[in-house]
């Protein structure tokens, strides 16, 4: 593309008569949800994400969330998921919980290249699993940051979605996580995902369904 | 995409009578405005939040180059590569090309209005690169070859036994089905594999942050994280105006563009790229491209009046209440762009001259600028273009009105601005004017005047003028 391009665009906008200026910004609007405290928010964010068929399980500890997800598994009967390798699953040790139920638990780690791996999410697997960075009650939203912890078709690919979310990972609003993670990072990461619920669609006849490309459930399991 | 705004009448004509549009408009609008309404009513102040948005949309028209500097050099310096295109030929050809050297054989397409407007699927098709629309009303209508019925439900309105019909020929459907969720999951099963597969994947773009150089995507479907995701090379097309200042901002945008757009506190997917992947990453982009597009818009920039076009965000509350939309559907504004924001832009890109139906097809009654969440203040610029139209503006490409027009105009000025002639024309005009009316009503009336009487009537004229009403008043009381 030439370069004359840029200079004939960003020419034409400078030179424009803009004295006419934008008026001052009016004071930022009030948000709600800042005020709220941790029971509500994890009444909230329960809440939200039901209203988007979000199915969520609150369990004591990690031994509770291994519990759930055994009897998850059966119900579903799984026999192989991919998970994430992010801080919220590492101390689950999902690996030996699969050795016991003989489930595969596959992770990025062990394909060599993104073909083998696109494979295997897309068609090996009954469901994927990840942790958050963080969660927002605001709408019942998760915040995935993807990095090599953290692949972005693990919460995509697979039919299921199983979220883990330490409950005090659970923020207000957006603006708090984004906060955090540029903190964390000292910048934007490469790839960032806000998701409320599973993938959907009304573009037939505005009948709304859930599933459209990616996951059709999102299954939350709150811990604390 | 064919252009066919120059048929605005004919074609509204037909989907007036057209019995499935007409029930579709019947019943999702007001649906769509309560969901709309609820939503906004989360917001403690929703004026307020209404306001905010507006106010940072106001804020990017002013600084629309400095914005798109920063966002460049932020972009830029995380990797993303920044490609500016004058024209839609420019960034059609910019992506070709970049498939070709990729040796991709088709990609994939996010919804964008913009790829709609500079034709890129075309240029892509008609040269070797097959492009697949994947969002599933796109992916309909690019299927059937038609125009978006509206900006975020472009199939909404199209019947189960057509999408039935067209997926059992083109071998999506196994068995025939009218059920909506069972033709979206056959949809799904058809653009998986095309997902698993996708090299290059091409989408849209919401926002564009300046200040980080982030890309933002607003989505339902999981189609655009796809392409995100799965393929090597991730292009982002996006026109000029989609830039913010603040990561703030566009957080307040998101907000604001799910509440007005669908009447969703909050869309499924949110995605922010700022830059291709991270190191160690298996999957996501290697390379990121993001194609700013100008195709016209620089040139209108100077405009004061008509750059406020570039707050609209594109959430489509302003079709979804309007009056003319919910009875005529989108096919008559005959192009990407459907409804009151349609008829704004479509006139600026496409030039006066065979859109004017566009900002004439419309009362003025402003319930379009009372939603939008950007400030866009559609009746004050529908009668700027009228006003500029009848002046014959060359910028604006207005040819202006047809000289039996503006001379019949002209001498109505001359008239009006001539009291005494005025009086005396006024009282030898009347048996001829009045010759005509019905029932005290004027309904017809010979050219050039006839299409004004098209859908309008006027009581006949009356026996005494105003001003020999008032004298006679006048009298009487200095008598009394
Ligand atoms: S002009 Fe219409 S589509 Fe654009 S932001 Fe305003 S309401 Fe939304």
């Amino acid at each position: 593309m030439p370069y004359a391009a840029r200079e004939d665009i960003l020419g034409k906008l400078k030179k424009a008569d803009r004295r006419e200026e934008a008026p001052a910004r009016p004071p930022l609007p009030p948000l709600t949800e800042v005020g709220w405290g941790t029971e509500q928010l994890i009444e909230k964010f329960t809440e939200n994400l039901a209203l988007q068929t979000g199915v969520v399980h609150r369990v004591a500890d990690r031994a509770g969330a291994l519990e759930k997800l055994t009897e998850i598994a059966q119900a579903e009967g799984w026999k192989a998921v991919m998970i994430a390798t992010d801080e919220v699953l590492a101390p689950l040790d999902l690996a030996a919980w699969g050795r016991t139920n003989g489930i595969d638990v596959l992770k990025a780690a062990d394909f060599t290249a993104r073909d083998a791996f696109k494979d295997a999410v897309f068609d090996q697997v009954d469901a994927g699993i990840t942790g958050v960075d963080w969660a927002v009650a605001e709408t019942g939203t998760v915040a995935l940051v993807h990095d090599e912890r953290q692949p972005r078709l693990v919460s995509l690919a697979p039919i299921l979605n199983v979220v883990v979310v330490p409950v005090d990972r659970i923020l207000p609003v957006y603006e708090q996580a984004l906060e955090r993670i540029l903190a964390a990072r000292g910048g934007m990461p490469a790839h960032l995902n806000l998701i409320t619920g599973p993938s959907m669609t009304a573009d037939i006849q505005a009948t709304p369904f859930k599933g459209m490309h990616g996951p059709r459930r999102v299954i939350a399991l709150l811990i604390g | 995409m064919k252009i066919r705004t120059e048929q605005f009448v004919e074609i509204a004509r037909e989907e007036m009578k057209n019995t499935r549009s007409k029930a579709f408009l019947g019943l999702l609008p007001p649906v769509i405005n309560a969901m709309r309404q609820i939503s906004l009513a989360t917001f403690p102040d929703p004026d307020a939040a209404q306001a905010y948005g507006a106010a940072i949309r106001g804020e990017v028209v002013t600084r629309l180059p400095e914005l798109l500097e920063e966002f460049e050099r932020n972009a830029t310096a995380r990797g993303t590569k920044v490609v500016w295109a004058r024209t839609a030929a420019e960034a059609n050809a910019f992506v070709l090309d970049l498939a070709k050297k990729k040796g991709v054989a088709y990609v994939t397409k996010g919804k964008s209005m913009l790829s709609e407007e500079i034709g890129l699927n075309d240029a892509l098709i008609d040269n070797g690169v097959d492009a697949i629309e994947t969002d599933l009303g796109e992916f309909i209508i690019q299927l059937l070859k038609r125009p978006p019925f509206h900006l975020i439900g472009p199939a909404v309105n199209i019947a189960v036994e057509e999408i039935r019909d067209l997926f059992m020929e083109k071998g999506i459907l196994a068995e025939p089905t009218e059920d909506p969720v069972a033709l979206g999951y056959a949809a799904r099963l058809y653009l998986r594999d095309k997902f698993h597969r996708l090299e290059m994947g091409v989408t849209g773009v919401n926002m564009a942050v300046a200040e980080t150089g982030t890309i933002v995507n607003v989505e339902n479907e999981g189609n655009i994280r796809f392409a995100k995701s799965s393929p090597r090379t991730q292009v982002s097309i996006m026109s000029l105006e989609k830039v913010v200042p603040t990561m703030a901002d566009a957080l307040h945008m998101i907000r604001l563009l799910c509440r007005n757009g669908t009447g969703q506190k909050m869309a499924s997917y949110i995605s922010f790229d700022t830059g291709p992947r991270a190191a160690g990453e298996i999957d996501g982009p290697e390379e990121v491209y993001c194609v700013i597009v100008d195709n016209g818009r620089a040139d209108l920039y100077d405009d004061p009046v008509a750059r406020d076009v570039f707050r609209c965000i594109r959430c489509g509350a302003c079709a979804n209440i309007c009056p003319v939309y919910t009875k005529i559907g989108g096919y008559p504004y005959g192009w990407a762009y459907t409804g009151p924001m349609g008829q704004l832009l479509t006139p600026l890109l496409l030039g006066f001259s065979g859109t004017s139906d566009l900002f004439r097809a419309c009362t003025l009654c402003g319930v379009c600028k009372s939603v939008c969440p950007a400030g866009v203040d559609h009746p004050r610029m529908l009668l700027y273009y009228r006003a500029r139209d009848a002046a014959g503006d060359p910028r604006l490409r207005s040819r202006g009105r047809p000289l039996k027009e503006r001379t019949l105009y002209d001498l109505f000025a001359w008239g009006a601005t001539h009291p005494r002639l005025w009086r005396q024309g006024a009282k030898r005009m009347r048996p001829r004017v009045n010759r005509g009316a019905r029932d005290g009503y004027l309904s017809r009336s010979v050219e050039p005047l006839d299409g004004w009487f098209r859908s309008r009537d006027l009581p006949e004229m009356a026996e005494k003028t105003f001003h020999e009403r008032w004298k006679e008043r006048e009298g009487h009381k200095a008598k009394a």
